[in-house]
């Protein structure tokens, strides 16, 4: 039985409140647990042997030298790997069956250059590197591709013959009718190409991990900074042949992952092995240029052919594309970024004819990754840079624009055309006071008055839509057949033996403050401070406290994480209100807690410390009546799981995530005509992301997302050479933001509280790239409006500085047609 | 004094106010000496380059890169690291309370050396300018917080005594 | 990454380590290290030997001479020159460029003789010491000598410095009323680069030398300083002189800009180092 939850008690006193963070006083004094920071005891050092080449035949490995040389314990080979284990699972192998076939090391054919074919296990770091010098690799190139759109053509080169083709998912998504829309349409706006290009959030902290394949309880032991432990498992395991109970995951602190450290499960495989065969535990750091080449790339997609069915007003009806996304060589967490982007399929736009034919291909590059805003910024670019090449084309003002097929506030809960549900939102208040942060109407005289001065400004919006908590089972429009739906996070809340209250949780948090803000909402449910809440630090399969989709990702914390901190927490307090209910002979709801007390309400003489009640529960329980004893623990484990179906498969329809933040940015550049510069004078930002439980955390999270959309809009690409090799496989040529590369952002915000989420709150800190979008707008204005379309997600100085210089004899990229003939 | 030639050296210097001896090889690296063989976590490694700044550390009181040094040659240095910036008995020092109080880190990885930056920039310059603040920064990457708390912590502790 | 193996030395005099360079031909040089160790953690070098003469005295003063011009040792880093008081007395833009150079701990630890020797086209310092007419002065086998600073550079990370020779320190001209104008165009690192040292008389450009960077050599634009001389001290007619800065030069195209785009700079940065000195806008 559960005692009913008092009203007094649950007042709410710290959740809501910016309070420092508990974390920080071991960062800061250089006491956290990063992973490179710990070690095991007896163990060695590995290094990876990878491929110079991005496609190649693998004709021998010879590891001779390397093992003869001292100080070297053992090496580990791709055809060792294949005698030993079975491919990696495959999410969404063809509807015949036929998949490409992947092992946790290059196994007869490299496809990335950067791909890891052996590695060896070393005393020291130093020999470690040493002895892979030694390993000597033959290959024979074979033809490489690094285009997405000519992987999709059915004479390419294949990139994995088990496949057949170099598509690794297609399908059509199509919603209401774009083809009568488009025949209805006073104008159609057609633009030709748009690419939104690869780079990634580059952490400081690259992964790492230590490996230890106990060869006496073969379980295996990993102490790691991935931050989906079980995604790596579900894929790794069966692979291994081991079960997902031998596998002992422990992270703590992170230092940045961003999405991108989902993608170390290849090597938590194939140092498990290693560790098997040396019987040592392995310690793995990786390098930066080793990042750079193969730890994961955010997606890189291209939209062709784009139609977009305008009435005269300005309402626009929709739009179709074809996109094509580039997966890289192998599918890592893919294809399901294939699906993902379909949680914002209309962007923030009452859009109801949609068409979008969707191919994923496999280039000779390094696996696409979910990275910040995963998949969905790719299309939310899209979305946004139609409406500033609509404005433009037609004539419209872009805020005008916007506010007229925006979603509107009484709109909400909103069904999109494919049945996700945008649960709230004031968009054009956004929208309002996003222009009043940047001063709007003196940003336009300012525009005016740079005329001529060699220097344009350019004003440009970008609005977007950030899905938090995903809906699984969108993973079945994929493949059917795949056993996934939902989601959910785990929590177990604790009193200990002498009343002190812990929390472990099965997040993986990489800076986004987990104990801060669980220990908030806890506390405020047990009447505690939340000085007195534990809550440790990471994922630790020992705590059991996790299911399948435990982790951090895809903005979802503030849902999943605190409704599962939450309803651990309510089991303890009705436990404690039972216990305190028995020991004070009162009744349950007369029991208050307050100040790590639980007592009668009114009287004062009957109350008592949290540390009664543990000692009775732990170790004096003959004073309980056997059946109490027996059922009560203190130890509340609960799984919140979030409110979804399975969507209608055949029509790819239905709610995809539960909550839906928005974010409207907006910036003021400078371009500098001759140079192409551009600098961001002015950057305001409105976030809403309904009820923040830390409104300090939550605007930290707004600075990281602007950031980093904000550097790739303008510094960060991860470029090829059409032989496959990476341009900016380290920091020489990969331009992270600096401090003095960030503005100041001038921040709003607005709660919409959710109906969904229980607390009220959206999951947020993705972001939804915005800045690309906004910096894009802003640069489009700074062009003028007769030139060249910005059609590109990068626009480093030379590329502005040739739109700056377009001269008239290539084309604008955009057309349009019109039903009165103009 | 001159070393001898070898690729084993032996080593004296000061870390955080304590003599150390060792015998490293000469192609170690300064940041792998202090954290693999000293147990140091204060300076982490972010880049193969010295882009980064993670490893910052004070060397005979001015900030460097300790992955762009060779262990053998902090002989007879005087090196400071974060560790030294708290307390005796563990208390933040002002300019960590202003991180802290700002939410001028996430993560916490890069926090070591952008703290190590700080704080020189606020020895040299009590009183810096935000351009002076990102300039004194510029060598230190930071992904989660772009930098805007970050900036606030040191304009927060600007005239605030921070060096030990 | 990790260093490959390495031998390590360090002399107690410019004398010892050319000692230590001649006996051991896998010897090489190491100063500040900001670029060399990064070189040596990619493996990207191979190196016997490294010579660190990063805290030998002789090669770490700053001394101003009675003519005006100042002595620069070449193991001073970047951070001393910024807060010289000889250096910000004599030639305050050199210090403000040294002080400008990547970001403090580079600046705490490289060195300015590190940086001519290196000659990465990103570096910054190439080019103005050819534009101020440096003198490089070294010590090898053969004793002392001195380089022009013209004939210092050979090409893509190389100099004209034989395999055992140590540059010891860089001998900047007096100014003499002349000032400097010092431009880039940056993307991540320097793309596009020019030095200009300009004399004005009334109104009147008198004197000019300008020196691109960002390239194998630094290049001197004899061209654009005849049309600079004599010209006005107005923006039309300096954009006009440098119009042509960029021609015939042959920069390399890298994932941050083009050749072309490199070339189309040229000339901005040009007008604009000479609107510096100018002590006008920079164009």
């Amino acid at each position: 039985m559960t005692a009913p939850t008092k009203e007094a008690t649950t007042t709410v006193k710290w959740t809501g409140q910016s309070m420092p963070r508990k974390e920080d006083e071991r960062l800061l004094k250089a006491q956290g647990a990063f992973v490179d920071d710990e070690g095991m005891y007896r163990m060695g050092f590995a290094h990876y042997v990878r491929s110079p080449h991005a496609h190649a035949r693998i004709i021998s490995v010879d590891v001779s030298k390397a093992e003869a040389m001292p100080g070297v314990i053992a090496t580990l080979t791709g055809d060792e790997v294949k005698a030993m284990t079975e491919p990696l699972f495959q999410f969404a192998p063809k509807p015949d069956g036929r998949a490409l076939e992947e092992y946790l090391l290059g196994v007869d054919i490299v496809r990335f250059q950067g791909e890891a074919v052996a590695v060896v296990l070393a005393e020291t770091r130093e020999l470690a590197v040493d002895a892979a010098d030694q390993i000597e690799v033959e290959y024979e190139p074979l033809p490489v591709n690094i285009d997405a759109v000519a992987a999709a053509d059915p004479d390419s080169h294949v990139l994995h013959e088990s496949l057949g083709d170099n598509i690794a998912w297609e399908g059509v998504y199509d919603y209401g009718d774009i083809d009568w829309a488009l025949e209805e349409a006073d104008h159609v706006v057609k633009i030709d190409k748009l690419h939104f290009h690869r780079y990634s959030s580059t952490p400081i902290e690259c992964n790492a991990m230590l490996v230890n394949w106990d060869p006496g309880t073969d379980m295996i032991h990993v102490v790691s900074n991935n931050q989906f432990p079980l995604f790596g498992a579900l894929v790794i395991a069966p692979s291994m042949g081991v079960g997902v109970d031998q596998f002992d995951f422990v992270s703590q602190d992170i230092g940045g992952g961003f999405g991108i450290k989902i993608n170390s499960y290849t090597h938590i495989g194939a140092l498990a092995l290693l560790s098997r065969k040396a019987q040592r535990p392995v310690k793995w750091t990786e390098y930066r240029t080793e990042h750079h080449q193969s730890g994961g790339h955010g997606n890189e997609r291209t939209f062709l052919d784009i139609e977009v069915p305008v009435m005269e007003d300005g309402t626009m009806l929709g739009f179709k594309v074809k996109a094509f996304d580039d997966a890289g060589a192998y599918l890592h967490y893919e294809p399901l970024g294939a699906v993902i982007w379909s949680q914002v399929t209309p962007g923030n736009y009452k859009w109801r004819h949609i068409r979008v034919d969707y191919k994923e291909t496999l280039t000779n590059k390094c696996p696409a990754v979910p990275n910040r805003g995963y998949s969905r910024m790719q299309h939310l670019w899209l979305t946004e840079r139609i409406i500033d090449i609509v404005a433009n084309e037609l004539g419209f003002d872009p805020v005008e624009l916007r506010k007229k097929n925006y979603v509107q506030p009484e709109d909400y809960p909103y069904e999109t055309p494919n049945g996700c549900v945008y649960d709230s939102g004031d968009l054009p208040l956004a929208l309002d006071m996003a222009l009043d942060l940047i001063d709007y109407e003196g940003a336009k005289d300012m525009r005016k008055a740079a005329v001529g001065t060699g220097k344009r400004i350019g004003i440009g919006i970008g609005t977007t839509i950030d899905s938090g908590t995903n809906n699984f089972a969108q993973s079945q429009i994929l493949n059917p057949e795949l056993p996934f739906s939902g989601n959910g996070e785990a929590c177990t809340a604790k009193l200990d033996l002498y009343g002190e209250m812990a929390l472990t949780l099965g997040t993986t948090p990489q800076g986004q403050g987990h104990e801060t803000t669980a220990a908030q909402v806890a506390a405020d449910i047990l009447g505690l401070s939340p000085e007195d809440v534990r809550v440790s630090a990471g994922f630790n399969k020992a705590h059991s406290t996790y299911i399948g989709f435990s982790g951090t990702y895809a903005s979802q914390f503030a849902v999943t994480g605190i409704n599962a901190v939450i309803g651990a927490t309510e089991k303890l307090r009705a436990e404690i209100v039972e216990v305190a209910a028995f020991a004070l002979e009162a009744d349950q709801d007369e029991i208050v807690l307050s100040g790590g007390m639980a007592g009668v309400e009114g009287d004062e003489e009957r109350q008592m410390p949290f540390m009664y009640i543990a000692n009775i529960v732990y170790a004096n329980n003959a004073i309980l009546p056997i059946e109490m004893a027996q059922r009560l623990s203190l130890t509340c484990r609960y799984v919140y799981v979030a409110p979804f179906e399975v969507p209608d498969i055949e029509r790819k329809f239905g709610n995809l995530t539960l909550t839906y933040s928005t974010q409207t940015h907006v910036a003021v550049v400078e371009v500098d005509e001759e140079t192409g510069e551009v600098e961001i004078l002015d950057y305001a930002v409105v976030d809403d992301c309904g009820t923040r439980i830390n409104p300090m955390i939550v605007e930290g999270q707004v600075h990281g997302a602007t950031a980093h959309g904000i550097g790739g809009a303008l510094r960060e690409r991860f470029e090829y050479d059409e032989d496959g090799q990476l341009l900016n496989s380290n920091f020489l040529f990969y331009h992270p933001p600096t401090a003095t590369d960030i503005p100041s952002i001038k921040t709003g915000n607005i709660e919409s509280p959710s109906p969904f989420s229980g607390t009220g709150a959206k999951g947020m800190g993705e972001g939804g790239g915005a800045p690309l979008h906004a910096i894009c707008s802003a640069i489009q204005d700074a062009i003028g409006k007769d030139g060249p379309i910005v059609d590109d997600s990068h626009n480093p100085p030379e590329r502005v500085w040739r739109m700056l210089n377009w001269d008239g004899t290539t084309d604008r990229g955009v057309t349009v047609v019109s039903k009165n003939g103009d | 004094m001159a070393s001898k030639m070898g690729y084993q050296h032996n080593i004296t210097f000061a870390l955080n106010g304590e003599t150390v001896t060792a015998d490293i090889a000469a192609r170690q690296l300064l940041v792998h000496f202090l954290r693999d063989d000293l147990g140091l976590r204060g300076p982490k490694i972010g880049c193969d380059t010295g882009h980064c700044g993670a490893c910052t550390i004070e060397y005979n009181g001015k900030t460097i890169k300790s992955c762009m040094m060779l262990a053998t040659q902090a002989d007879g240095a005087e090196i400071e690291t974060v560790e030294a910036l708290a307390g005796e008995s563990g208390e933040l020092n002002p300019l960590q309370e202003s991180f802290r109080q700002e939410h001028a880190l996430q993560c916490g990885y890069c926090t070591s050396g952008m703290l190590m930056s700080a704080s020189f920039l606020l020895e040299r310059n009590p009183k810096p300018t935000e351009q002076e603040i990102r300039e004194g920064l510029k060598g230190n990457l930071c992904r989660c917080t772009g930098y805007v708390n970050i900036v606030r912590a040191v304009q927060a502790t600007s005239g605030k005594e921070v060096a030990q | 990454m990790l260093l490959a193996p390495v031998d390590y030395y360090r002399p107690n005099s410019v004398a010892e380590a050319v000692v230590a360079l001649q006996d051991n031909p896998g010897g090489r040089v190491l100063a500040g290290g900001q670029s060399l160790i990064s070189i040596l953690k990619l493996r990207a070098a191979t190196v016997e030997l490294l010579v660190d003469v990063s805290r030998l005295e002789e090669i770490r003063s700053i001394t101003p001479l009675d003519d005006g011009s100042v002595r620069i040792g070449a193991g001073v880093t970047y951070d001393e020159m910024a807060h010289s008081p000889e250096l910000m007395a004599a030639m305050p833009a050199v210090a403000g460029i040294a002080g400008h150079t990547v970001d403090p701990q580079v600046q705490n630890r490289g060195t300015f003789g590190g940086n001519l020797c290196h000659n990465d086209p990103i570096n910054n310092f190439p080019p103005l010491a050819v534009a101020l007419d440096a003198t490089m002065h070294s010590t090898g086998p053969d004793g002392d000598r001195d380089i022009d600073a013209a004939d210092f550079f050979t090409g893509y990370f190389s100099n004209a410095l034989d395999r055992a020779e140590v540059l010891t320190s860089i001998t900047l001209p007096a100014l003499d009323g002349r000032e400097i104008g010092y431009q880039e165009v940056e993307i991540g690192e320097a793309a596009a680069r020019a030095v200009a040292v300009v004399a004005t008389d009334n109104g009147t450009i008198t004197q000019a030398r300008l020196v691109l960077g960002c390239l194998a050599v630094p290049a001197r634009r004899e061209a654009v300083e005849q049309a600079l001389t004599g010209a006005a001290t107005t923006l039309d007619s300096v954009a006009e002189a440098t119009g042509g800065a960029g021609d015939g030069i042959d920069p390399l195209s890298d994932p941050d800009a083009s050749s072309e785009y490199r070339r189309a700079m040229a000339s901005v940065v040009a007008k604009r180092a000479v609107m510096e000195a100018l002590g006008g806008q920079h164009g």
